[in-house]
């Protein structure tokens, strides 16, 4: 079949699409360059104030790795100076092929519209088929303005990623975590935030290598920043705890205590539910569930906790789910393995005392 | 100076309930004005002084007018309301390409544009920054606080920093739970916001091509939806011996 479009025959337009000439290919709609994936990698700071690569990165390139079996490249784009070059190995160490460094000392601090204009511009030069960055606070500022950039579709807070060829399907809960929605973009590049959490860490392997290439800041977009304090995160992170005793509204204000010695015993943390956020119990930095964190142990203990759908998202990659609940019936059943029925600040008490 | 306020009508998610095959029961759910709309307007009427405009706008149904309503009997001056057929299935893209068209339009000269930080339905967050790199401006997500001393400034919580920012005239911001204090409209406030005409907008107006708006603009596509309650059932232990109950836990470790 010849060109609709034009009768001279002059175009070279084949494709079936019906589509003006050139335009498939200046939007890459179907051409077969874009491929590979590229992670910002998020930096924060150690405790003596080093950068230091975002728990959430490693587990985005282990799931790349999963997803990919290691046919596609995998760029990493880091912002800052100097102070990076200690992570350089430890970024290879998890996938990344090729780093690029976005090299200025102003951006080792985040400016959402000059980190936006340069991952845009490392796109454009890479064409990966897929961008991800971490669903953090500023992972989902800055993700919707580089797919704004690039005219690109987003989609936030994804739980579940599957590759089909190049096509990303990203699972996301929608409605309060009633339902699973899959999407897919329909352009490339396609764009995702994942909340953190969600994939197992990795195991880094330690002699691989990896080129950084250094990139020139080209956006002059900078905040005019009056101040900026760290704000301390007090107790542990929830996301990253291989043991969680979860407290719900089921639990006494005297069982507190005994929560936080048992999960000195076990070496885990203490997490809780919407409720005990809302009571002023604890902060919003133990709450898991849709509005607080998505976490992943090892074992989740739920102690008085009834299972709103809201929290159930939160606990969906747990490896073993525990309920102790009066209730045998209560929602928390649909998700947990084993279900104890019986007085969850009892048998916290003896649980805390035999160990 | 004029503020801008974008806001969502949402279902009432406290209401939501779920029916015995996981489904969402929809029907008797009342619309309300999204409690992040809320707090974003509560920060436009406290900076504004005598000679300023809170205008406020939403993309949505013809229903979506009773949310531009209750920001009017709140204390808004005007408000416009995005409707058009072609608006519906938009993806966050399309949202936002409609809404900095709207912005570009009609309300160019806008000192702030505020968003709430997101929405309680969607949950995505990520309209004000799309927004903010349609019209080329500054964005400063999740304001805790806003004020205008010599010029605007926001303080913003990124979860492990507190950031003080100085604000150029014209930014887009989403404002996070912060401390708002809610007046109750007057009477006279009720009967006078009766009287305001919410102006209506459609893609035309709005100077927008059918291909950039609605499900044709959007970028994403739902490919399916799965419901997620299941019939599964774990093992139920009998644990009204606290002892043995402990005993069986100590076990799994």
């Amino acid at each position: 079949m010849g060109c609709d479009s034009c009768s001279s025959g002059s175009c070279s337009n084949n494709d079936k699409s019906g589509l003006p000439p050139g335009m498939l290919q200046k939007y890459k709609l179907s051409i077969d360059r874009s491929d590979g994936f590229l992670v910002w990698i998020e930096t924060e700071r150690g405790p003596d104030g080093e950068p230091m690569m975002c728990q959430h990165c490693k587990e985005l390139l282990g799931k790349i790795r999963e997803m990919d079996a290691g046919n596609s490249r995998v760029w990493g784009v880091v912002f800052g100076h100097q102070e990076l070059k200690p992570l350089y190995k430890e970024i290879y160490s998890y996938g990344v092929e090729t780093l690029y460094e976005v090299h200025d000392k102003a951006l080792s601090i985040y400016h959402p519209e000059a980190y936006a204009e340069n991952i845009a511009q490392i796109v454009i030069r890479t064409e990966p088929a897929v961008i991800l960055f971490g669903a953090t606070p500023r992972g989902r500022e800055l993700a919707p303005r580089v797919a704004a950039l690039l005219d690109a579709g987003l989609t936030a807070d994804c739980t579940g990623l599957e590759l089909n060829d190049r096509e990303l399907l990203m699972t996301r809960p929608a409605f309060g975590g009633n339902v699973m929605a899959t999407i897919r973009c329909t352009t490339f590049p396609q764009i995702a935030t994942v909340r953190p959490g969600t994939f197992p860490v990795p195991e880094p392997v330690g002699d691989k290598r990896g080129t950084v290439i250094y990139w020139q800041n080209a956006s002059c977009t900078l905040k005019d920043i009056l101040s900026s304090e760290i704000k301390e995160t007090a107790g542990e992170d929830i996301s990253r705890a291989k043991v969680l005793i979860s407290l719900g509204a089921g639990v006494k204000k005297e069982s507190i205590p005994v929560a936080e010695s048992l999960a000195r015993k076990l070496g885990g943390t203490v997490s809780c539910s919407r409720k005990l956020v809302e009571k002023g119990w604890f902060g919003q930095a133990r709450q898991v569930g849709q509005s607080g964190k998505s976490v992943a142990p090892e074992i989740y203990l739920a102690f008085g906790i009834s299972g709103a759908i809201q929290h159930l998202a939160g606990i969906g990659s747990a490896k073993k789910i525990i309920a102790i609940n009066t209730d045998a019936d209560a929602k928390i059943s649909e998700v947990a393995d084993e279900i104890i029925v019986g007085d969850a600040n009892r048998i916290l008490k003896e649980l805390e005392r035999m160990l | 100076m004029r503020y801008v306020v974008a806001v969502k009508q949402v279902p009432d998610t406290t209401l939501i309930d779920v029916d015995e095959n996981g489904n969402m029961k929809r029907a008797g759910v009342p619309s309300i004005l999204d409690p992040y709309s809320e707090q974003a307007l509560e920060v436009a009427l406290s900076l504004k002084t005598d000679g300023d405009t809170v205008t406020v706008v939403t993309m949505g149904p013809p229903q979506a007018e009773s949310a531009l309503r209750k920001c009017l009997e709140n204390g808004a001056d005007e408000a416009y309301l995005l409707t058009d057929r072609a608006f519906a299935g938009a993806d966050v893209h399309a949202t936002a390409r409609t809404l900095a068209a709207f912005v570009e339009k009609f309300v160019d000269d806008a000192s702030l544009l505020l968003f709430g930080k997101q929405a309680a339905d969607g949950d995505t967050a990520q309209v004000p920054s799309e927004v903010a790199q349609m019209l080329g401006r500054e964005q400063f997500c999740y304001c805790v606080k806003v004020s205008k001393e010599d010029g605007f400034t926001a303080v913003q919580d990124y979860g492990d920093e507190i950031r003080k920012c100085r604000v150029p005239e014209g930014s887009v911001l989403s404002v996070s739970e912060g401390d708002v204090n809610r007046r109750l409209p007057s009477i006279a406030r009720y009967i006078e916001a009766s009287h305001i005409e919410i102006k209506k907008l459609d893609r035309i107006a709005l100077g927008l091509g059918a291909y950039s708006v609605g499900m044709n603009g959007s970028r994403t596509k739902i490919v399916k939806s799965v419901n997620v309650r299941s019939e599964h059932r774990g093992t139920v232990v009998d644990g009204s011996d606290p002892v043995k109950a402990a005993e069986h836990i100590r076990g799994m470790f």
